[in-house]
This record gives C-alpha cells, structure tokens and sequence, in this order.
C-alpha cells in the first residue's frame, strides 16, 4: 500500500465544496447573446447580428411578397383567372447571383473570425484540462488542480484537452468558445478575458463567475457536468495557483478527515451517498443488511459481482492486506473488483488522487458517523485548527 | 433477387387491359401487367440491378475508405501484418473466383441462346467455384483464428499448445522456460489500453538479439510503446521472408505476440481484414444461393432467348463479387 | 399507343371499383403489389409512428417545465426519451414520410404508369419498414438506448444500456427499405414514362423524388456498413470507433454524417416537391421558373454529399477542413433560395384558394425561410463555434425538418387525401388545425434559437446547476412547452377529422382543387390501374385547360381549351 503511495505523482484535488464564499454566475445578457466576456467574442457577436439582420431583411421581404401576393391575387369564387409569367431568365440569374455573393460575403466573415479562433498566441498560459463522466479537472502549469477553471484576466490562456472516457465538449458561453473533448487525441482551445469575475456589484461578498458546460452528450449526468470559471486579476491568479498547489499539505494529519475529507468527497458525491441511499455506485453509510463502508470493508463483508467477499481476497498473503490496501485499489483501479450489483462505472482517481488525499478520504470513510447525509461534520472545528485552515478552504 | 425478377407479378389484374396491351401480355407469359413491352422490362431490370450494383460499390466502398484510412494512419500496422495472410491461399481463391467469374458469362451466353444444358452445365461449375473459394476462405479463417490473429483483444493472447504451453514464447529460448501461468497473467485483460509492449517488458533481456529489428530500431517491447510506431517499414527483417507463413500451421504465426516488432493495435489490421472478406463471404454465400436457385429454374427449362432476365442479372451480381475480391486481394494479401 | 389520338372519357363520377375495392380482406392488403396500398400502408404506420415520436417530444417539453430533477422522469428515462424522439422521427417517420408514403401513392399515377417498375420489391421495403420498426420496439424491451439518434462512439460503444444492437440493426434495415424505395423510383422514372411524358415534363414532385433517390440509392449504404461496424465494434471490439482499442470517434462521425447530411436533404426535398405541386395547382398558374426548380433539385442532392463536415466543426477536425466544409456548405443556400423565389414567382398573377393544403404551403414557406436563414448562422465558422450543440442547432432543425419536411408532408396529405381516399375531410377544422399547428411551432422553436443563442447546450436533462441557468432558461422553456402543446392539439384536431371524413366525408370529384397533373384526370380514389388507358400527357402546369363543372362538383380538363390539344383554344396564360 505505501509502495503505491510513494508511485503516485504528487498530484493534489480539490472538491467543488470547498468554495465557502458565496458565488453567483455572472448573468448580464442581451436579446440574443450572454455577456461579451471574451476577446474574441464582440467579433463573434457582430457576426451573429450581421447574419441576423440579413435574415430579417430576407425573411420580411419574402414574407412581405408573399403576403401581397396572396391578398391581390385570391382567387374569387371558381373561376381561374391565372395569367403570370411562367418564366424569367434575367430574374432568376438574379436572385442566383445575389444570394451567391452575399453567402460568399458571409463565408469570408466567419472564416477571417475563425482564424482568430482557432490559433493560439505563442505566449498563451497552457492548462491541462482532462473530462471524465461527469467532471471537469483543470491541471496548472505548477501542479495545481481544481474541477473549476480559474484564469488570469488580460492574458491568452490555451485548454489542452483530453478525455477519459466518451466524447465531451466544453463551451463557455460568455467567451464563445467550444471544443470537443475527444478520448483518442488532444484538442485546443483558447481564449483571452481581459475582465476579472470579481464580485458581484450588489453584494461584494458574492463571488461572480462565468458558466462552463459539457456540450457534447456523454451520459446520464450530462446536464450536471457544468462547471464555473473564475477569473483573477493576474496578481491575484498568481496567490491563487500557490496556494492551490499546496492545499493538502497544509492540512495537519489529524484535521485531514474532517477537513479535506468532505471537500474530496464532493467529488465521490455524484455516484456514492452517504445515507445508504442507492446511486451509480455502492453508498458508503449501512445499506441491506452491512455496516458502513470502513466497518464493512474492514470485516471484509462486501460482496462481489460473480459471488464471493472481500474477506476472500483481503489478509497476509493473499490480494489485499489490508483494507487500506483495497480501498486504494479501488480508487485508483476500480473496477477490478465489481461490487455485487453494480456495473464497471467508476473512473480511475490515477494522477488525481495523491497519498494523502487517499488518506484523507479514509480517515473521512472511518469517521463517517460524524457527518451528515450532506458531508457536513457535525462537530465544531477547535478553532486554532479552524484558522491554521482558512487560508486553504478557498477555491 | 426476387426483387429485381419482375416476371408474373402474381396477383389478379384480369380485366385491367385494354385491347391496345392485350397482344403484348398474350405472347409472353412473363411480362408484367405494368409494363407494355418485354424490351421495357428488361431494360427496367437491368438498370434496377446497376443501381443495386451502384448501392454495393458504396457499400464495400465505405470499407475501402476506411481501409485507405487506417493503412494511410498506421502503416506499420499493415506492412508487419499483412505477411501473416497467406499469398498462395489467396492467389489460389482469386483464380478460382475468375474462373468462376467465366463460367457465369458463359452461363448468361447460353441462356441468351436459349441453349439449356450447357447453360446447367456453366452454372453448376459457377456454384463449384463459389464453393470452392468458400471452402480456401475456411481453411484460411480456420488457421488464423486457431494462431489468434484475431479482430479484437484475443489477438493477444498467446496460443498454446495441447499441453497447454504456450507456444513461441521467448523464453522457451533461453535457458529456463518460464511458467506458462505467468506469463498468461502479464497479459492484458480485456479492453486495457496499452495492449502491446507494456505486455512483456520483463522478458526485453530474453529476446535474442537476432530477432531484434534492424540497427537503430529497438525492439518494441524493450523500450516503448511508441518507439513501435516509428518502425514501419522494416519490421519483415523481424521474421522472415513473405510466404514464410503459409498454410501450414507455422509456428511463427503463433508467435506473434512475442515478435518484438509487433507494432500497437495491430489486431486492427486483422479487424478490416475479417470486415472485408467476411461481408464478401457472406456476398458469395448469398450469390450461390442465387445460382443455385437459378440452376434449379433452367434445369425446368424456364429460361428462352426471350427471357434470361435472372441469368442476366444473377450474372451481373457475381461479376461485381469477383470484382470486390479482386480488389481485396492485392490490398491484404500483396501490398506490405 | 393508338388510344392517344381517342377522345379520352373523363371518368369523374365515384367509381365502385377502385383500389381500395378492388379485392377484400386483411390478406389482399399485406400481400398486395399495388402502389397504392402500400403507399397507404405506409402512410398508417408512418402516421402512428409519428404519434409515438409526438409524445415522446411532449414528455420531454414537459419534463423541461421544471428545472431540476423531478420524481416521475429521472436522467436516464430523459436521456432514452430524446434519443427514442429523435431516433422514431429521422428513420421511422420523416425519412419514409414523404417518398414510401405519398411517393409510393401519387408518383405512377403522376407519371402516368401503373405501377412502380418492381412492385415485389415495393412491398419487400414496406415489410422491411415493419422490421425495422419492429425492432425498434425490441430494443425498447431490451433495456432501450441512450446514444442520443447519432449514435456516438465511443459512448454507444460503452452504454451499458441493452437497447443498442438492436436498434442499429433496426436502422440497418430501414436503411434498405430506403435503398430499396429509391431503386424503384429511379428505375419508374427512367422506364416507365409514357409516350409525351418527358422529363421536363414531368411534375416538379416527381424531379423532388428522383434527387431524393438518387440520394438514398448513393448515401444509405454507408449508413448502413458504419452501423454495421459499430455493433461489431461493441461486440467484439474490433477498434475501428473505439478509442480504447485504438479506434478513432470522429472517423465514425465523418462516416455517420457521410450518410447523415444527404438524409436531410432525403427528407427536405420531397417536401420541396410538394411545395412546387402545392402552390402551383392552389395558385391554378403555371409553375415559375419550372427548369430552375427542376435543376436546383438536383443541385441540392448532388451538393448535399459534400457538407457533411459542418456537422463537426467543433469535433477536433482539421481546420482547413472546416473551412472547406463551411464554404461548400453555403453552395446548398443556393439552390435553395432559387426554389423559395420561384415559388413566390408562381404566387404573382396567380388565382390563389386558400383551401387547407395550401395553408400548409404557405406556412412551409414562412418556416423553410426561418429554418434556411438560420442555417447560415451555423454554417458560418466562428458563429457555429458558439451555436453547435445549443438549443440553437435544435431549433434550426426542427424548422427545417419539421417545420418544413413535416408541414410539408401533412400539406401533401391534405392535398392528395381526396384523391387517396374519395373522401373531403372539414375544411373548416382543417384551416382551425392548420393555424393550431404553425402558432404552436413558431411559439414552440422560435424561443429555441434565443435559448440556444444564450447558451442553453442541447440534450440537458436539467437546468439548475446553478441558479443563474434555471433563471435565464427557465422563462424560454415554459414558453416553448405551451407552444409544443397547442401544435399538440393542432395535430390532433387533424387526426380526428380526417378520421372523421374516412368514415363520414363528401364524396371527392375526381379533381377537387383543380389541378392539371395526371392524377387529378383519374378518378377519386383511383382504379386498381390507374387509368383504363393512358392519358395523353401535356403541360402539366398549363391551367387554361382547367375550369369548374357543376356536375362533376369539381374541376375538370376540358380539352378544348387546351391550347396544346385544341390549337383554336383561346390563350389564358400569358407570357
């Protein structure tokens, strides 16, 4: 077990509860379009409203002609007075060419827009973005995590991105932009937000931000996979990724249940409940008939898909020593050994999950009678713990 | 082809003509109520028959895409595997096919001629071939799938023998052969991602050097994954000349999970491969189905010289057969 | 053809012998070679289908009422609805809708033969239909299927739902119901025009239905190898589509659209071609521009082969080929533009009755010129970027494949409904259900295109991640599901008076709205023939011939007024 440990990357998480301020997306819009948060976005728009207004005027027109028509020329009674042209040659070539020029005007347009898209500036500030069913995980040049994406305000930053499992697209709709985020290959993304998110004008204590979304089908949670985007000044950004670097570390070993416990379950949460409920996956509180989840795995009652128990394969000598040992194992390869009635659903916690936010996790699953169906501890933080904390319960 | 047989539409139009189409419907029992003239429905068969013709180029042609596709991707993939398919078998099938191809055009000759028993006697011969390439096809299919050069991760595993040891394993080489159970636990299960070269890296120290690819290019399994990809071109040097791997069961072919050359996702070659002749497979199938069918009738002497439309078309469809295997030969079995 | 020269006695009273009475029982209907039975064995099953499709949409408006998650839909029951939505209105009704229903009805009739040129295979496609049908309703059984109608890899390589192969094996065989349907129609086309029948000849519906062949004889087979492929994929991971073995997704997408884009243009172009017959027999003036039309119909099936790729350019594809792909997907505007003038050409100086069908037409040509306009937005690079796959991309193609392919095609029922069946349903429901429909369609998608300008993504089961979505959308979605239900209602007023005119309706004279092409010269519904001898063929678009006789309470051909038959005739159309 320790050997593991020792192999993984020193990679850090940090779960979407842990955002204590209050926060609230940023939500001005106009008729047709969400706020122009990007650089590249007031282009964007003017070509949308160009587009449009081409529209209306065809559409009026069309519409207008039609209505003209259909008033002057009704037929009265059942008599047939038709009496119109059954063709025009200089007309039609007319009405072939204009459109013609105006989608070549059009095509121009979105290609010289497209450019700007579609090539990143050499000094843009890299993320490495990975999506998995249903979460986002953004990775910074320092070694910084987060499942929401905070950026630099004024500088371009590029997403490199890749998948885990399907096929995910991430939009930001305030800045325009949009990928696909394919399993089998890299795909880049870029943008530049000269505005920091700051806070909201109303209320400072509300933390803005803007809204990122999954856009390409990718499962049953695939409404849920949003995410928010936060962006700092760039001196701020700098505080920011150090400090998010170095969240765990911080924790003292004692205070890592209840502290970095709930903010990593958060992440579990979408498929694991605490309150023995049935989700995707197993529920870690008491359900049919077992303990909950350290109590059974360490009598080795879980059962198995295909029969058997944990205590089969858990003890001196055989797969597992201890639970510990198996608990990581099926985080980090999980779906080894299936679960009595559950699919192969869970997604590796590889390269996501360090020793210590293992850790952190189990010392919670052994501690669990202490929280509520919500990860809320039930019991008051001592308050120098709860201060040597606060700095790192920030996002 | 019942479809495209337009003759005795087989339901009751009595009393629907008029004296103008009488004539015409009188002379030949075989001409639907909707058309005037045998001229028109044959005319209407025939171009029926090219536009399904039409709709299974497309068909066999999205595979040809996809082929063109993979092989422009990975063509280390199909230069290494494709001296797994034997070239004789194949050139053999080829030559029964067009043979077969010949009998059927004479067969729609004679039946033009109205001549019935050697119109029997071509399409018989036809029904030989198609079954003779048929049978080639199995002792091809057989042999691979018994060497597991198949389309998915079954393609590596290795093949053991009936003592179940494991056959072409490296370290039957060197001194001590290693316990068969080990090595089948190092490799992947189902659907593991890095199916090759993570597979055995303890057994780099084992390969013998003469197996190695040549200067420059390291085995695959000794150092990466993707140092594989790069060495396209020379990996034959690996294992022999072409037709090393005839039908008779070499044990190389078994070996194949072991060649240290063997390049990523190489199975994938062998999924077009079964792609492309199975469905071809199934199209001859169903083409003896059709000339059987079509021996049957001309035995009972329905066929004249004014009316072959089945032969006609019948012979069309095992043209284009030949045709797509044709193309499929030199792609498999003769490109590297 | 000796009959030609004989004055032709213009059968127009109710005849007792016609297809429908031709033989009795259940077993002359699914074994019969007729046409027009299996046209009308076609338009049932299409028309039930679409009511399944219907209400799968009403479930998912009404599960979009709320938010968040509600107790009697979960994400999953959701996610099969839209996917079972989807794919019931593309394979099972809009792609047949038009050609294997009302094609399969009017086209030897209009073309003057008596029957399509393989009639076995006619009603080989229709048995295919119900298999594939049939097998959309085992998958259903077996665990139905959340892939969304496109299939997706490696998501519908990894589905643990059961419902899959069973519904890709039920699209291969709709595939070749299609192919089949299209041969026939090419072959009937080629062959069996009559004397005097030539191609520029032809009714402008019957040009529709040969591009549109044309495009499922060339496009479907790929279609059908690629899903082929894909069940061979999930079951033995052969790693063509799935990453996991070294497959590549978007090789699938490129494959699925291949086929996928041509199919929009299978299902828009018969509808174009009932507009052009529409409008022109409603207006009783000649078709405007007919060559043009004709032409641009083959334009588009030609042109439709190669935009596939603006499906994808969010995919990860290269972005040259974007590019490419997005200045060939504007060509398509072209052609298309040309139709929707010339059909304003033909309203000019027209004689126009606003009767139910053209109703319909004229509501496609408000909808076709949204769902057209708008496709300009996503074929137009940077803006795609931020459109694909938002409700903006839903709304765009529910205006042109329902909007305008659907409208058009229950246009057509309502025009050729006399003819199929002798029977005049309400006009007056008929126009109240008609404006039910084109009000609650507009109400329904129109707020789409904001929603998805907005930033709404397509295919969310919920909206209240956060607050701010459930406030801006929520308002856009209340609206659209009030409009989905007035079409609702709309839609069933029509099936209840056409039921109702089935059992209860006014004889129908043989040409009720005055139409000039061959099959208003047969009577209503017709002979099992067709016609007791074929008609001379002339300008179907010429009306001076037309004019309405009391007797036959309906419109007839007089002849003699037939400039081209009688050279004395007095000259009506102006040039």
């Amino acid at each position: 077990m320790n050997a593991l440990f020792l192999n993984l990357a020193s990679a850090l998480i940090q779960g979407g509860l842990a955002t204590a301020a209050p926060a609230a997306a940023l939500n001005e819009r106009t008729f047709w379009m969400p706020k122009q948060s990007s650089t590249v976005a007031p282009s964007i728009d003017a070509m949308f409203m160009a587009i449009t207004w081409v529209s209306y005027f065809f559409f009026f027109l069309i519409v207008g002609i039609m209505v003209v028509f259909i008033v002057r020329y009704r037929q009265r009674g059942r008599e047939i007075h038709a009496h119109g042209p059954t063709h025009h040659t200089p007309l039609e070539i007319t009405w072939t060419i204009v459109p013609l020029i105006i989608v070549v005007i059009i095509f121009f347009g979105g290609f010289k827009g497209y450019l700007a898209l579609a090539t990143p500036p050499a000094n843009s500030y890299q993320i490495d973005v990975v999506a998995q069913q249903w979460y986002w995980n953004f990775k910074y040049p320092n070694g910084a995590k987060s499942t929401d994406l905070y950026v630099p305000a004024g500088r371009p930053v590029k997403l490199v991105m890749r998948s885990e499992d399907v096929l995910h697209s991430l939009f930001i709709p305030d800045f325009r932009v949009k990928k696909d985020v394919l399993p089998s290959r890299y795909t880049v993304l870029w943008f530049q937000c000269d505005q920091p998110t700051g806070k909201d004008p109303k209320d400072d204590k509300i933390d803005l931000f803007h809204i990122l979304h999954c856009t390409e089908y990718c499962g049953k949670d695939h409404s849920r996979m949003n995410a928010k985007v936060i962006v700092l000044p760039e001196a701020e950004f700098k505080l920011w990724e150090d400090k998010q670097a170095r969240w765990l570390d911080e924790i003292l070993d004692k205070d890592l249940y209840w502290d970095a416990g709930p903010k990593l379950f958060a992440r579990c949460q979408s498929c694991h409940t605490l309150d023995g409920t049935p989700s995707t996956g197993p529920s870690w509180g008491p359900h049919d008939g077992l303990p909950a989840i350290w109590d059974r795995t360490s009598k080795g009652l879980t059962k198995f898909a295909g029969g058997g128990t944990l205590a089969d394969i858990m003890g001196e000598g055989k797969e597992f020593t201890t639970p510990e040992d198996y608990l990581t194992n099926s985080i980090l390869i999980p779906n080894k050994h299936l679960v009595e009635s559950f699919g192969p659903a869970m997604p590796t916690f590889q390269g996501q999950l360090d020793s210590r936010g293992i850790r952190a996790l189990i010392d919670f699953m052994k501690h669990i009678d202490e929280f509520d169906s919500k990860a809320k501890w039930l019991k008051t933080p001592p308050p120098e713990a709860d201060a040597a904390a606060a700095p790192a319960a920030t996002p | 082809m019942t479809a495209i047989d337009s003759k005795s539409p087989g339901h009751d139009h009595a009393g629907a003509h008029t004296a103008g189409h009488a004539p015409a419907h009188g002379q030949y029992p075989f001409l639907a109520h909707h058309f005037e003239t045998p001229a028109q429905q044959f005319d209407s068969a025939k171009l029926g028959m090219w536009l399904f013709l039409v709709t299974e180029v497309l068909f066999f042609g999205a595979l040809f895409a996809m082929y063109a596709i993979m092989r422009y991707r990975e063509p280390e993939v199909f230069s290494f595997a494709s001296h797994y398919l034997s070239t004789n078998m194949g050139a053999v099938n080829t030559g029964v096919l067009i043979l077969s191809s010949l009998t059927m055009a004479m067969g729609v000759h004679f039946a033009q001629r109205g001549k019935k028993g050697p119109l029997v006697t071509c399409l018989i011969l036809t029904l030989l071939g198609a079954v003779g390439f048929l049978v080639i096809k199995f002792f091809e299919y057989d042999h691979k799938i018994r060497a597991n050069l198949v389309w998915g991760p079954g393609f590596y595993e290795p093949v053991k023998d009936a003592n179940g040891n494991i056959i072409g394993a490296p370290s039957a080489h060197a001194d001590a052969a290693q316990p068969p159970a080990a090595v089948a636990s190092a490799m992947p299960a189902v659907r593991i991602d890095p199916l090759i070269g993570k597979a055995l890296p303890g057994e780099a120290s084992v390969v013998r050097p003469s197996a190695r690819g040549p200067a420059g290019i390291a085995p695959a399994a000794a150092v990466d994954a993707t140092a594989a990809m790069q060495a396209d071109g020379h990996v034959a040097d690996g294992h022999g000349a072409e037709g090393e791997h005839g039908a008779g069961g070499h044990d190389a072919d078994k070996a194949h999970v072991f060649d240290p050359n063997l390049p990523k996702m190489t199975h994938r070659f062998f999924a077009i491969y079964y792609c492309m002749t199975g469905l071809h497979g199934i199209h001859v199938v169903i083409g003896m189905f059709l000339i059987g069918w079509l021996t049957i009738r001309a035995m009972r002497g329905e066929f004249t010289s004014n009316y072959y439309t089945p032969v006609d078309l019948v012979g069309l469809y095992w043209h284009i057969v030949d045709l797509i295997w044709i193309f499929l030969f030199p792609l498999f079995y003769l490109i590297h | 053809m000796t009959t030609l020269d004989a004055p032709v006695p213009l059968d127009t009273r109710h005849s007792d012998d016609n297809y429908l009475t031709h033989t009795r029982g259940l077993l002359s209907w699914i074994l019969t070679l007729d046409h027009k039975r299996i046209g009308v064995m076609y338009l049932f099953s299409v028309l039930t289908s679409f009511f399944v499709g219907g209400v799968f949409a009403l479930a998912i408006r009404t599960k979009l009422l709320f938010p968040g998650e509600v107790s009697w839909m979960t994400a999953d029951m959701y996610n099969h609805l839209f996917t079972l939505h989807g794919a019931v209105m593309v394979f099972l009704v809009i792609i047949p809708s038009v050609p294997a229903a009302l094609g399969n009805f009017v086209l030897p009739i209009m073309l003057g033969a008596k029957d399509v040129a393989f009639p076995r295979l006619n009603l080989f496609s229709y048995w295919l239909w119900l298999g594939g049908a049939l097998c959309v309703v085992i998958s259903l059984l077996a665990g139905s299927f959340d892939t969304g109608w496109t299939f997706y890899t490696p998501y519908s390589v990894t589905t643990t739902f059961g419902g899959v192969i069973p519904v890709l094996t039920g699209v291969f065989i709709l595939g070749f119901s299609s192919i089949f349907t299209g041969m026939n129609f090419i072959v009937t086309i080629h062959k069996l025009r009559p004397p005097g029948m030539t191609w520029f000849r032809m009714p402008l519906f019957l040009w529709a239905i040969y591009a549109t062949a044309l495009i499922q004889v060339l496009a479907t087979p790929v279609l059908a190898i690629t899903l082929s492929l894909l069940i061979v994929e999930r079951i033995f991971h052969i790693g063509i589509f799935d990453p996991q073995n070294g497959g590549d997704p978007v090789l699938f997408q490129h494959f699925f659209w291949f086929y996928s884009h041509p199919a929009v243009y299978i299902m828009i172009l018969p509808g174009m071609g009932i507009i052009s017959e529409i409008i022109a027999v409603h207006s009783h003036r000649h078709i405007f521009g007919y060559r043009f039309i004709a032409f641009s119909s083959i334009a588009i099936a030609i042109f439709s082969f190669l935009v596939w790729g603006h499906h994808m350019f969010t995919s990860g594809q290269s972005g040259l080929m974007n590019v490419v792909f997005s200045a060939i997907t504007f060509s398509v505007a072209i052609p298309s533009a040309i139709k929707v003038f010339n059909w304003l050409g033909t309203l000019y100086k027209g004689s126009i009755s606003l009767n139910t069908p053209m109703l319909y037409g004229l509501a496609f040509l408000f909808l076709f010129t949204i769902g057209g306009l708008t496709g300009l937005h996503l074929g137009t690079l940077n803006t795609d970027i931020h459109l694909h796959d938002t409700y903006f991309v839903v709304a765009h193609f529910h205006y042109v494949m329902m909007g305008s392919a659907l409208i058009a095609m229950i246009g057509g029922l309502h025009h050729w409904w006399p003819k199929m069946f002798g029977v005049m349903y309400s006009e007056f429901w008929g126009r109240i259900a008609c404006t039910l429909v084109f009000v609650g369609f507009n109400v329904t998608f129109f707020t789409q295109f904001m929603l998805g300008s907005q930033g709404m993504p397509r295919r969310y089961y919920s909206y209240d991640h956060f607050p701010e979505m459930a406030e801006t959308y929520k308002i856009y979605h209340h609206i659209s599901t009030g409009g989905s239900y007035i079409m609702a209602i709309g839609f069933l007023i029509t099936a209840a008076y056409l039921l109702h005119s089935l059992f209860r309706g006014k004889p129908a004279p043989a040409n009720p709205w005055g139409g000039r092409s061959l099959e208003w010269q047969c009577p209503s519904p017709p002979p099992h023939d067709n016609f007791a001898v074929t008609p001379r063929v002339g300008d179907c678009y010429d009306f001076s011939a037309v004019r309405w006789d009391d007797e036959a309470n309906g419109y007839i051909v007089d002849r003699s007024l037939d400039p081209e038959l009688n050279p004395n005739a007095p000259k009506r159309t102006g040039h």
